[in-house]
């Protein structure tokens, strides 16, 4: 692990309602990440994992609280800055791949950076470099439509990496896959974290999923209860998830 | 809750959505109202009863041309009014409502949409009538009294005509409910997949365009005899399936291969703009192939309407260079005629002539006339000085001669290069032909041919001889007077008079023009509309991938750009087409016309840029709204 903090958040609530009926989603995260990490995190339904993630990828707002990017607070930005941010530092990894229907596998993949003014040789480069690495390099002139889910998914990732972002947030990646299409795209993700010292954060409610990351954290009532960290073998990190799981003992569909 | 009241509340609910789709529906009832209210206002009554008749023939084209311009209006916006409800009409379904009772649930729907449309539409006919009213007595030059007028009648009959052809599209709109499926109409939104097209399918249909239209373009312009008017024909439709497969193959296979070329196509916004634009294409070519069409049309109609009316104006200055022609066949009583006219007017010009009748008999020509006559090269030279008229031409040889002929108001005849005529067995051949007025009115009465003096000498006793006096008078006044005086005159065997300010013979051009002008407007605002409508609902559907986009964060700079170059693309392509081919069957009807159109086709070509540019704007400001991207 290295010692780059990226994100650092302190103290964060998020409740909803008016003065008089209030809901707490969020009754204070502490959690730091660093370079390189690959987090995972699980909690029932209703555990304010969504609000968690929305907030963190600048979508929501925090009522209380900080979250420092880079030594930033960004929940003291403006909205045309926020999008910046959203824009160079962070990619997105959603449930329902959000590929444009209108064009090609290649372009999708392409079109962040294009948008940003990157050249058109950088672009054809980096867009190559990754779909080989992800297995997409001979469905890059398909469109999604021609595409599986799992393929759809890689090429949603590689969309998120290609901007070289300094963090990844994933919404339930896995959510609408099957479990081959599963393990192949985790098994990418796990690359790229290796390989390319990405930084990932996930949001899952599948303990095979979380059994990928190097940590777990389990939130609770908007709380993070525990935290458990991959040994060496996945395959015991797993059982000691679905173990973690099975004590919390709330419906983690 | 009542399925009165449900369907209340849509319609309440989602008016915006249903904007575009009144808006639609009002401007055909605007139209027709405006129509029909100029027709009741007494107008018309301006006109003289031959000319009345001849307007009103017209009108009633005109009529029936509304009239299909409306099915095909209400047709297509209902059509799209009906694909955007269907998914909604599949999620009632789901909660159990029947077929039945969706469909009557659009039918409620879709009902007062029409019935406010025709409020909105009558009630702003009733304010633009009378801006409409003024501005067609303008274009027309009809001289009476204006009061506003707002006609009954006309109410009525646009709403029954309205109402008819709109129950039968809200009619075919339930039939198509109640016999869909469940699935079909969940499912109705997912069903543009498909983007990309077989390169070759593409190459065939570019080249088929490309080749059709040139054919059609060449067709057009190309001169000929009568096999013209078969031309014609052929070039309307080589134009508009070469326009058709201009939109089907060229315009997508230009975009698809420059989204091929990923260096090219990686820089910035184009990424997006040029790919949104193939899918757009791909769904709407059709829709922008019609609107180009129907602005051709337009563009055509005006610029007919417009050399109608030039051609009228010179055929009536031809006509009127002259009051007075007095035929004797006594020699040099010009001066004698002249004194005669003197006395109660003033002569501006005079001028005399000889011409030599021949009979019908001893001529053969391609086209046959009732009367034939030839005069000098010299008098008639001689006449062009006395009156002012230009004259350039030189002594024609013994086997030629010059036409010298009346103004038609179109002719099939565009190529002249081998006419000739045979005098007694001798064969002229035709140097030239001119429309000059060297003898007035009396040039549309007879067939005239100048030719050199020597052959005038040989054909004398062939004939026989008239001489004509002609003269202009400088003011009106005292024209009967004159005119009785030169009836009694000796030695006349003839007098032709005219009053320019009697002569109405032709005032139905005017309003053909005026009414030109009308359909000219229609039509381009009705493509302007289309593309507009067409684009609004795309709109909606485009929503969700801006939604995607903001998500990744794209900056909504570059969302902007990139949606101004692609609406640009989709208003300019029909527009640039358009402008190309009403080059070309502009010059074909100039040909007809023998006149210049050049002035005609580009001011009307940059009114529809004009126009163009309003429903750019307005779509540019529109569609952000729409898709959020501020």
């Amino acid at each position: 692990m290295s010692n780059e903090k990226i994100l650092e958040i302190k103290h964060l609530t998020k409740s909803y309602g008016n003065r008089g009926f209030q809901t707490q989603v969020l009754k204070g995260i502490d959690l730091d990440i660093y370079k390189n990490d690959f987090i995972a995190i699980m909690g029932p339904s209703g555990s304010g994992k969504s609000t968690l993630l929305n907030i963190l990828s600048t979508i929501d707002k925090p009522s209380q609280g900080t979250i420092l990017l880079n030594g930033k607070d960004i929940t003291k930005t403006r909205n045309k800055e926020l999008s910046k941010i959203r824009r160079d530092k962070i990619g997105f990894i959603f449930q329902d791949y959000n590929l444009l229907d209108t064009m090609t596998l290649q372009d999708n993949i392409a079109l962040p950076l294009s948008l940003n003014g990157a050249s058109n040789k950088v672009c054809i480069e980096k867009t190559l470099q990754l779909a080989s690495i992800f297995g997409l390099k001979g469905h890059l002139k398909k469109y999604p439509y021609q595409l599986s889910g799992g393929q759809k998914q890689r090429g949603a990732t590689c969309r998120a990496l290609i901007s070289d972002p300094q963090i990844i947030f994933a919404d339930e990646p896995t959510g609408a896959l099957d479990s081959k299409s599963s393990r192949d795209l985790l098994e990418c993700l796990l690359l790229v974290n290796k390989r390319e010292q990405a930084t990932i954060l996930m949001v899952t409610h599948d303990a095979l999923s979380a059994s990928y990351a190097k940590d777990v954290y389990f939130l609770s009532d908007g709380l993070i209860k525990c935290r458990l960290s991959c040994g060496d073998d996945r395959k015991e990190f797993y059982d000691r998830i679905i173990e973690m799981q099975a004590s919390m003992g709330s419906d983690f569909s | 809750m009542s399925m009165l009241k449900l369907s209340f509340l849509n319609f309440k609910s989602s008016f915006k959505n249903y904007l575009s789709l009144i808006i639609a529906l009002s401007f055909t009832i605007l139209i027709f109202f405006n129509f029909f209210n100029m027709i009741d206002s007494g107008v018309l009554s301006a006109l003289s009863q031959d000319n009345l008749e001849k307007t009103k023939i017209i009108i009633q084209v005109i009529i029936i041309v509304l009239i299909i311009f409306m099915i095909f209006f209400i047709w297509y916006s209902t059509n799209v009014f009906l694909t955007r409800r269907k998914k909604e009409i599949g999620i009632y379904a789901f909660m159990g409502l029947t077929h039945l009772q969706i469909g009557r649930l659009y039918m409620i729907e879709i009902t007062l949409i029409g019935f406010v449309s025709l409020l909105i539409g009558l009630l702003s006919g009733g304010i633009f009538g009378q801006l409409f009213q003024m501005f067609f007595i303008h274009l027309s030059d009809i001289h009476i009294d204006m009061h506003f007028s707002f006609s009954m009648s006309a109410v009525i009959k646009t709403s029954v005509i309205y109402l008819t052809i709109y129950m039968i599209f809200v009619a075919k709109g339930f039939v198509n409910i109640v016999r869909s499926n469940i699935l079909d109409l969940l499912s109705y939104h997912k069903q543009n997949e498909l983007i990309k097209q077989n390169n070759t399918i593409l190459m065939i249909k570019t080249i088929i365009g490309i080749v059709v239209l040139g054919y059609g373009y060449y067709i057009a312009i190309a001169k000929g005899g009568m096999e013209v008017l078969n031309n014609v024909l052929k070039a309307v439709i080589c134009v508009i399936v070469g326009i058709y497969f201009i939109f089907g193959g060229l315009i997508p296979f230009i975009f698809q291969t420059l989204k091929t070329r990923k260096m090219f196509l990686y820089k910035k916004e184009r990424t997006l703009w040029i790919n949104n634009i193939i899918f757009r294409i791909k769904k709407n070519y059709r829709t922008y192939a019609i609107t180009c069409i129907l602005m051709l049309c337009s563009v055509t109609a005006l610029a007919t309407g417009f050399a109608m009316k030039q051609r009228y104006d010179n055929m009536m200055s031809s006509r009127h260079v002259y009051n007075y022609q007095v035929m004797s066949q006594k020699k040099g009583l010009k001066d004698y005629y002249q004194k005669i006219i003197e006395k109660k007017s003033q002569v501006k010009y005079g001028s005399s002539i000889a011409v030599l009748q021949l009979d019908s008999s001893l001529m053969s020509s391609r086209y046959s006339h009732t009367a034939y006559a030839v005069l000098s090269y010299s008098q008639v030279k001689a006449l062009a000085k006395q009156t002012g008229l230009e004259f350039s031409y030189k002594e024609p040889k013994s086997n030629e001669y010059v036409k010298i002929e009346r103004l038609y108001m179109l002719t099939i005849l565009t190529d002249r290069s081998n006419e000739k005529i045979t005098i007694n067995k001798k064969t002229y051949h035709m140097l030239d032909f001119t429309t000059e007025a060297y003898l007035g009115y009396m040039q549309e009465k007879i067939s005239l041919y100048m030719i050199s003096d020597s052959e005038y000498q040989k054909l004398l006793p062939l004939g026989k001889e008239v001489y004509f006096y002609n003269y202009k008078i400088k003011d009106m006044k005292s024209f009967e007077t004159s005119k009785q005086d030169l009836r009694q005159a000796n030695d006349s065997i003839g007098l032709v008079s005219l009053n320019p300010n009697e002569d109405n013979e032709m005032e139905w051009i005017k309003s053909i023009y005026a009414l030109c002008v009308f359909m000219f407007l229609v039509f381009v605002v009705a493509s302007g509309s289309i593309i507009f409508m067409k684009l609004y609902n795309d709109a909606f559907e485009d929503k969700s991938r801006y939604l995607v986009l903001n998500k990744l964060g794209i900056n909504h700079e570059i969302l902007k750009k990139s949606i101004g170059k692609e609406l640009f693309i989709i208003y300019a392509f029909p527009l640039l087409i358009m402008s190309i081919s009403s080059y070309f069957s502009v010059k074909a009807l100039a040909n007809m016309m023998q006149t210049e159109l050049l002035m005609i086709n580009l001011t009307s070509v940059i009114v529809v840029i004009v126009l163009f540019i309003i429903f750019y704007v307005l779509s540019n400001i529109i569609y952000r709204k729409i898709v959020e991207v501020k």
